[in-house]
Parts: C-alpha cells; structure tokens; sequence
C-alpha cells in the first residue's frame, strides 16, 4: 500500500478514535472496549510487521506482551519503581527478551520458528506460576493483584479514570503507529520484504538476515512489552490466563481480517475483533467457536482480509469513474 | 583476483567439492562447466560463503574465508541464481534499489540505479511488479540487482539455462556488454558449449568437485578427458 493511502486511513482511524470520549466518556462500557482496541491495534501491527513483512512466523507475540505486563508490575509492586519509568523498562526487558529469542530462530526457517516461538509461550506459564516465578515477584497462580495506576503531571491514569487513560494510550499509539510507518516504508521495510521473499538473493545483494531480523525481532517486543505495560497498570491486575488461546486466537483473527502483510489492515481488523468478541461475550462457550469459524471462513475465502478488497474495490470503481469522463 | 586454493566441502559422505584450485584474472571471463551434480553451483556457494568449507579464498589481495555473504557482496563480488530469484513484493526499480543501498559501497545511488535499470534493458518495466516478468526478464533483474552492487565480480549460475536461441544471443550480448564496457571480471557457469567457447577465455570443468581440466577453450573442448567424462565422442565427431 502506498504511503499516502497509508497515512489517510491512519490519520482518518486515530482522528475518528480521538473523538469518541465526547460522545462515550460517561460509558464505561465502551471506553473500555475503545482502549482496548487501541491497545490491541498496536500489539496486532507489531505481529503483522514481524510476520507479514519480515515473513517470520513468530508466534510469541501473546508472549512479549505478557512478558511485558509482569516486568511492569513486578518491577512497580515488588521493587517500587514508579509505573511511568516500569513501563519503559519493562518495554526495554521486553525487546531484550525478544532478541534471544530472535536468535535461535536465525537459523531456522517457517514452521520451526513459529514451534520455537510458540514454545516460549508455552513455557511461560509454568514459569510465571512455579517456584521461579514466585521468585522474582509473579504471585504464582494468584497473580499479581496490586498493579498500581499511572501518575502523571498530577494526574492518574488507570480503569477508574477512564478518560485520561484513553488519551494516554491514544498517544502512545501514535507515537508506536508512526514509528511502525516509518520502518514499514524506510529502507528497514524494504530489507524485511527482500529477506521474507528471498533470504539467498537479499544475502547476495548485501543485506544480513542476523541484522535485520534481529532488529525486527527487538522493535516489535519492544513495542509489544510497552503495551503490555501499559494493559497491566490498566487493569491493576495480572494472572497467566493472559496467556490462554483465547488472547492468542483473538490477535490471530485481529491479522487475518485485516490481511496478513497488509499494514494498516490489520488496525481495522483490530476494531472488529474486540468489539466482535465484547459482543459476542453473553455467548459464553460458544463464543471461540464463533470466532474460530471466522478464522476458517477469512482463510478460506478472503486471504487478503477484508480491508483490502474494499479498497480495491473503491479504487477500481474510482478509475472507472475517471475512464467513463473521459471518455463522455 | 579471485584465488581459490584447497577448496574442499563435504556433505556428510559426500565430497561435493574435493582440495579445488583456481584463479581468475582481473577482466577475464571465467566459464566453468561439468556434468550436472559435479558441484559447480557448490562452488558458487561457497565463494559467496553460504556453506562453511575447508580451503581459502583471497579476493582482490584480501582473505574473503568464513566471510558471510552479505559481507562478501559488499566486498564486490556479485551472484545470480540457476533458479531466478526475485522478490515478488517489490517492483523492478525497488529490487535494483535493493543492491545499490544494501550491497554499494556508499549506500543507495539513484542515478546509478537508474543507469543500470537502462543497461540490462528494464527501463519500460520498471514499476512491473518482479513477479510478472517473463524467465528473460527476470534474469536481467538478477543481473541488474547484482550491477547495482557495483562489483568487480559477478558470478552468473547457468544464466542461458531455458532460454531460446533469441533470449541466448541476448543475454550473450549483455554479458560481453557487462565485461566490456563495465570493465567487470565475470564467471560464467553454462552447459552450452557453443556460449562458454565464445565468451570465455579460460574454461574450467569440474566432475564430482575435482578439476578435469583448466586452460582455453578450444583446448580444453579437444581434452579426451572431457571428451570422455563431459562432452561424449558426439561433440567431438560434430567439432
């Protein structure tokens, strides 16, 4: 997609979203629903450029923001330091931890990186709820209960405040959606799509697949651990459900809606998503399956996502448009 | 300016390339040939440091051995593929874009881009999507994308390999042009005979990764060692 057309739905998307607490700031319902699309929007675009892009099949996104999360709190409840400087340094812990990961995945390709990555997910869980965990602060199978808010300039940030807190991670996003652009369409996109489409060819043209997936490997936890961060000092409390299919399927939908590779699809695939599943929450049990049936339709018939077809669609019908007044 | 001296890999049992010696001169265009599987692309592989070996390389005075291939290519020497290789997600411009900022010396040179866009004859498809073009075309990308590295080497695996008589004589002519008027040393691995006696100066057959035979052309196509392990009596009686 070019910049431009980037940009407008983009700049269209967050202006939209900026507007909302006018008309929804005394519901609380839907302002909880409006953070977390921002939320999940930013955590879904990190997994689209790691996997769409970069065309590594990482499946430890739901990781790095967990990871994320519980370095924020433990850092804020066990060591006390403040949540503004734990959410950063948990940001920076998690495209460390990201990196290491990146690693042993330099040497192995589709399928083996998304075992190896899906495995650290896995392992999180025993670890967050064993002996070690407990260690360094995670509250076992409890959870960590006491996540302080965010203060600012005298202000707090959290769910009882639901406002502020939205025009926070609304900035945030911003912040995180222009840096993505940036790489997306700078010369760091451009090696990512050259290595995703031929690691040998991009090799021989000067391009070094440890740098740059590395790089992908460390931006994308690093984003992805500061939201984490910021959905732990939200919601005050943190446990390993965190971790369940669930979020997992919910953020793999989020992408494949959007198209995988097709940046800023899956932003919108993100509001569809997390409003789909608050409404479809009275279904109960039935509601993964839903969700998991949506999953099977989209691949099945709608490879590229929803966004794109329309967009092509409104393009086509606009040259068509065009061609018709030339020619009358 | 490439010397490759015991050069030696083996995969598991086997012996692809076995205690190879070679060098080629500056300006020189270098064919290899041998039967399929003697380990001619190894040998690329190698040179361009996508397999570890036993052996050493020296490019241009300096040791290249171990070097990982990005480091390689930005050392100057420039690779294609027996399998063109492209990047579907991006246009013609933006894949010769890739060589000149990723494998130059002094990053991204537009105009130089631009120049060889022109030199291996893509001008007109120039925002073509890489995956569109026909066989020929994207063996002029591969080519165009190695130039814009700016190398003093560029190493072609079979590049007539499934082309017609045409697409032979031009791809021929865009050699003779590279070397020429470029200035650049190229190596060539072919299986035409006819292409590798009028282009090259030297030959170079390898069978199961040794060296038959290393010398000019017409000698090396009249050796009964070729003859016998490459070539066959046919080519002989035709010649």
């Amino acid at each position: 997609m070019s910049l431009k057309r980037m940009v407008v739905i983009l700049v269209g998307f967050y202006c939209l979203m900026g507007v909302m607490p006018l008309f929804f700031g005394g519901t609380d319902y839907i302002m909880n629903i409006l953070i977390m699309i921002l939320i999940w929007a930013v955590v879904a675009s990190c997994w689209d450029v790691i996997m769409g892009f970069a065309g590594i099949f990482s499946f430890g996104q739901v990781a790095f923001y967990v990871v994320g999360a519980y370095a924020s709190a433990i850092l804020s409840v066990s060591l006390h330091v403040p949540p503004v400087y734990a959410i950063l340094l948990a940001a920076v812990i998690t495209g460390l931890f990201g990196v290491l990961v990146g690693l042993p995945c330099l040497k192995l390709a589709g399928p083996y990186v998304a075992l190896v990555t899906f495995a650290v997910h896995m392992t999180l869980v025993p670890f967050l709820r064993g002996p070690m965990g407990r260690a360094i602060g995670s509250g076992g199978a409890q959870g960590i209960l006491t996540v302080p808010p965010v203060s600012l300039f005298g202000m707090t940030f959290s769910s009882e405040h639901l406002v502020p807190f939205f025009y926070l991670t609304l900035f945030l996003t911003i912040i995180c959606t222009i840096i993505l652009v940036l790489v997306i369409k700078s010369y760091w996109g451009t090696a990512f799509l050259a290595l995703k489409d031929s690691e040998n060819f991009a090799a021989s043209l000067g391009i070094s697949a440890f740098k740059y997936k590395l790089m992908v490997f460390g931006l994308t936890s690093f984003i992805t651990g500061l939201f984490g961060a910021l959905y732990a000092h939200y919601v005050g409390m943190l446990s390993t459900r965190m971790l369940s299919m669930d979020v997992f399927t919910i953020l793999m939908i989020m992408i494949v809606i959007g198209g995988i590779g097709k940046y800023p699809g899956v932003v919108v695939g993100a509001v569809i998503t997390v409003t789909l599943n608050q409404f479809l929450a009275p279904m109960g049990m039935y509601r993964p399956l839903i969700m998991g049936a949506i999953v099977v339709v989209l691949v099945l018939f709608l490879r590229d996502g929803l966004v794109n077809p329309i967009i092509r669609l409104i393009s086509s019908r606009q040259k068509a448009g065009r061609t018709g007044e030339y020619l009358s | 300016m490439l010397k490759v001296d015991g050069l030696t890999k083996k995969f598991g049992e086997l012996v692809a390339v076995n205690s190879l010696n070679f060098e080629v001169k500056e300006g020189q265009i270098y064919g290899i040939a041998g039967p399929n599987g003697a380990g001619k692309s190894t040998v690329y592989n190698l040179i361009t440091g996508n397999y570890r070996y036993e052996g050493r390389i020296e490019f241009d005075g300096q040791d290249i051995t171990g070097l990982p291939p990005y480091r390689i290519a930005k050392k100057g020497i420039a690779r294609t593929f027996q399998v063109p290789e492209i990047f579907p997600s991006l246009n013609v411009q933006e894949t010769i874009r890739v060589g000149s900022r990723f494998g130059a010396r002094g990053g991204l040179d537009k105009k130089h881009s631009d120049e060889v866009l022109n030199f291996v004859g893509l001008e007109e498809e120039r925002l073509q999507h890489a995956g569109l073009l026909n066989l020929l075309g994207k063996k002029k990308l591969m080519v165009g994308a190695a130039l814009a590295t700016k190398p003093k080497i560029l190493m072609l695996d079979e590049p007539m390999a499934g082309s017609n008589a045409g697409e032979i004589a031009d791809l021929m002519d865009l050699i003779k042009k590279i070397n020429q008027q470029l200035g650049i040393t190229v190596i060539i691995i072919e299986h035409f005979m006819k292409v590798l006696t009028e282009l090259t100066e030297t030959l170079l057959i390898i069978e199961s990764g040794r060296m038959i035979c290393c010398d000019r052309p017409e000698i090396v196509t009249s050796d009964p060692r070729v003859i016998e392990s490459y070539l066959g009596d046919s080519y002989a009686e035709d010649k």
